[in-house]
């Protein structure tokens, strides 16, 4: 296995334009939530509220991309979302392995995106299998 | 540990993960018995039993396992060790 307990991966992830209009388009969320900067306003937000669910297509390419074998499949995965994400804000990916089951082959990760402001936008566990 | 005890943490265990309803495992259950008792569903099994009891298996034990009762005699070995 190339894994250790408490190893800890991290990448920088953002959600520009290109990201949540490509999302938009998959998913066909029309809230104005997302769409509409004056009705986030008035539900108290500076702006327009980005797709939660985008975060979890960065966990999809960290686990598909970034981890040091491209044998793994995604189990499952918790996402708690803290805090909203805005356009163009840097998110801190920071994932560890915080548990390792060699009799089955599977990784969980315990994981977390942070935003500029230090605060968390999201955190959540992740399990993997590692495929022979 | 009581094996009974070990049953009733199994019985609750199966339950939360494969998600079909009431289970009665017995010393003798084999996976064909349990509805949803699959080779994906073993995987998370055998990490929620390992979380639980607090205990590694190995890649050679769980194979070896014919039955409920193999399992047991194996986390009641991990547990004395």
């Amino acid at each position: 296995m190339d894994f250790l307990i408490n190893q800890c991966y991290k990448q920088r992830y953002t959600v520009t334009l290109e990201v949540y209009s490509h999302f938009q388009m998959c998913c066909k969320d029309l809230n104005p939530l997302h769409t509409d900067e004056e009705f986030a306003r008035k539900k108290g937000f500076p702006e327009k509220v980005m797709y939660g669910n985008i975060l979890n297509t960065f966990i999809s390419h960290f686990i598909g991309e970034c981890l040091p074998t491209k044998d793994v499949i995604i189990h499952s995965q918790s996402i708690l979302f803290k805090n909203p994400v805005f356009m163009n804000e840097n998110l801190d990916f920071e994932a560890v392995v915080s548990d390792i089951s060699e009799a089955v082959n599977t990784i969980e990760f315990k994981y977390k995106f942070v935003k500029p402001n230090g605060k968390i936008a999201a955190k959540g566990l992740i399990q993997i299998g590692v495929i022979k | 540990m009581e094996r009974s005890q070990i049953i009733s943490w199994l019985n609750e265990i199966f339950e939360d993960i494969i998600d079909e309803g009431p289970v009665s495992l017995s010393e003798k259950t084999v996976s064909r018995d349990v509805d949803g008792w699959d080779s994906l569903t073993n995987i998370q099994l055998v990490v929620a039993i390992e979380k639980h009891f607090n205990i590694r298996f190995t890649s050679e034990e769980i194979p070896s396992w014919k039955n409920v009762g193999d399992m047991i005699d194996c986390i009641i070995l991990k547990k004395e060790n």
